[in-house]
């Protein structure tokens, strides 16, 4: 994946100006009312955490929760970064709310015919090679996107060059990795970022996935095998039975 | 005329009606107001009662029909078999009401049929759709004799019982496997929910745990089944089979217990045990329904050979194993969502109204088909004693 791309957040620029969440907006015809959390008509909001503005969006995982939970394959992750939605798979189970670590993606529990909401990174954009729109109308370049190796290597180098920063890029182990990272002058934990397992969410269920066809070939045999023995004592008992009866009649 | 229709009212006619007029006010709802006028869920609890007691608990409860098949035709317990009938209906029946509430529980249920052509391999829970499509064909197989026995045709019959006795221990077999990978498959599902189920929920043993519970459980309500339809169907069975089986229950509930006290103490759960918090309440309520007190009464000779303290035996056995389905799917991530889940009332009368449905299937499938030995009709002693005279 050398030309992933990724969004990287840095929490000491942002100056809340919500030009971000605007854009988003207007990109997907939302009404532009500004809203405190993610929603349906909300894909990305500005929290505010004390004197600090939070981004929050869609992580688009390396290897996300939700596309290995979606039974039908409606969520996915391309080769360019984000993570997308085909509405026309879902059948509106949930599952991804239930397994995304970072409790992103939003359901229109409003509406007769539902749908799930998140952001995709503006995924049709970046395929025209264009930037996501909330990157593109960030003033202040708190939010940059770009290639995501080299993405990583800015963050690591703005921790590093300046010690105001926490020494913690969040979205580098978070879930596994993912291509939305976050650095920050306060805590993380104080900032409302949950604290994700540090491991690919895949993996949690891949190991039980892996183990049906050993389940399938090994219960099958030995469940045959207890038909057979049970069929045998029965063959025996009644092979005995006649003999039995037999010996009575000769005698 | 009137006063013959008001003498058909009964209290029992009378509450089955009232659940059924609240629950089809609740499927209009949900079906023409939608989930946020019909439910209490919302993005931090998507899945709410219908999940944890519906599918969850129907499955579950289901599992007695595949451990009395696999018992009387892989093991050879023939003393089961006046009981097998009953099991399986018992586990076509629950599955038939866990279908039937994926329709108003899917946000989208005129696409029930995309996980056979869209395919997610990764997905428990596609393996789970699977597995329902498969099992409920396998136990409709299973239980189709006792329809087909009533066909009048007996050509076709005939052909129909042969090739189906021709197919039967496959049948089982198969049953047996897909019965087991779904009661797993099902704790499988919240592996996914590795930091956000309470820890003493939470393990990597889920789907195992899930299985392990789950046969004591659907035996139990199996042998429910089996004393309401001696109760009041006119069925006349010994009622010695229920203590029989009843022995089983104790032994695998001790299983579950050990298994499950190792695994909280081989990761963080066991700090949780004793905090006071209401997930730590949930769990000791949900231990001591579900394996403390029936432990303890089912080692008791009387209450085994007691049909009536069998039975309430029984229904703790399962109220126990509901309290731990709805503490995984609801209780175990409250602290996490931060969002306090109340079922909205006509979340409850939709599931209600389905398992009734069920319950009044059964009914008529035990008064009109052979699933179990049925008494002589009273009147019609009378009318034999009038012939003899």
């Amino acid at each position: 994946m050398e030309n992933s791309k990724a969004i990287l957040v840095d929490i000491t620029k942002c100056i809340g100006c919500r030009a971000c969440e605007q854009a988003c907006k207007e990109l997907h015809g939302f009404p532009l009312a500004t809203e405190a959390k993610l929603s349906t008509t909300a894909l990305t909001v500005i929290e505010e955490r004390g004197d600090k503005f939070v981004r929050r969006l869609c992580m688009n995982c390396h290897d996300p929760a939700c596309a290995s939970a979606c039974l039908v394959g409606a969520l996915k992750k391309t080769s360019l970064g984000p993570v997308t939605y085909d509405a026309s798979k879902c059948i509106g189970c949930r599952y991804c709310l239930v397994a995304c670590p970072f409790n992103v993606p939003r359901y229109e529990w409003s509406k007769l015919v539902p749908f799930v909401k998140k952001c995709d990174m503006c995924f049709e954009r970046q395929s025209k090679g264009q930037p996501p729109a909330c990157v593109e109308a960030c003033p202040t370049g708190a939010s940059i996107v770009g290639n995501r190796d080299q993405i990583l290597e800015e963050a690591q180098r703005r921790i590093v060059l300046d010690s105001k920063y926490v020494k913690h890029i969040y979205g580098e182990q978070e879930a596994g990795g993912t291509s939305v990272f976050f650095i920050s002058d306060v805590p993380f934990e104080k900032l409302g970022f949950v604290a994700a397992p540090q491991q690919p969410m895949p993996v949690l269920t891949a190991n039980a996935l892996g183990d049906v066809p050993t389940v399938v070939l090994v219960g099958g045999a030995m469940l045959s095998g207890m038909y057979w023995i049970t069929q045998r004592r029965r063959q025996v008992a009644l092979a005995e039975a006649q003999e039995k009866s037999n010996s009575e009649k000769g005698s | 005329m009137i006063s013959k229709l008001l003498s058909r009212i009964t209290l029992w006619r009378a509450i089955v009606a009232l659940i059924f007029a609240t629950g089809i006010y609740a499927a209009y709802a949900r079906f023409a107001l939608g989930f946020q006028q019909s439910t209490n869920l919302a993005d931090p609890q998507p899945w709410g009662l219908w999940v944890g007691l519906g599918t969850l608990c129907g499955v579950g409860l289901s599992a007695g029909g595949f451990a009395i098949a696999a018992a009387v035709y892989l093991l050879g317990f023939e003393r089961y078999r006046p009981v097998l009938r009953t099991a399986v209906l018992v586990s076509f029946l629950g599955y038939l009401t866990v279908i039937v509430g994926m329709m108003y529980e899917l946000g989208l249920p005129w696409r029930i049929w995309h996980p056979i052509v869209m395919w997610n391999r990764h997905s428990v829970l596609f393996e789970v759709s699977w597995c329902v499509m498969l099992y409920t064909t396998v136990l409709a197989l299973e239980f189709s004799p006792s329809l087909v026995e009533k066909i009048p045709w007996v050509r076709l019959r005939d052909l129909y019982l042969k090739w189906h006795h021709e197919i039967l221990i496959a049948l089982v077999l198969i049953g047996t496997v897909l019965s087991s990978l779904h009661q797993s498959f099902l704790g499988g599902l919240y592996l996914m929910t590795k930091g956000k189920l309470d820890p003493l929920w939470y393990s990597t043993y889920l789907p195992s745990l899930f299985y392990l519970s789950a046969i004591p459980a659907g035996l139990a309500a199996t042998l429910v089944a089996i004393y309401l339809s001696v109760r009041s169907l006119n069925v006349r069975l010994d009622l010695s089979i229920m203590s029989e089986i009843s022995r089983v229950i104790a032994p695998l509930l001790c299983i579950y217990a050990l298994f499950r006290g190792v695994d909280l103490f081989t990761h963080d759960g066991w700090r949780y045990l004793w905090m006071w918090r209401e997930e730590t309440l949930s769990f000791w309520l949900e231990i001591g329904l579900f394996v403390v007190a029936p432990v303890v009464l089912l080692s008791r000779e009387k209450i085994r050979t007691t049909p009536i303290y069998l039975y309430w035996t029984c229904c703790l056995v399962v109220m126990g194993f509901m309290a731990n389905r709805l503490n995984v799917s609801i209780t175990g991530l409250q602290a996490s969502s931060g969002f306090y889940y109340v079922p909205k009332w006509t979340e409850f009368a939709l599931t209600f109204a389905t398992i009734a449905a069920a319950v009044l299937a059964f009914r008529y499938a035990v008064l009109y088909l052979d699933i179990l030995p049925k008494n002589m009709p009273a009147n019609r002693w009378i009318a034999d004693r009038a012939a003899e005279a």
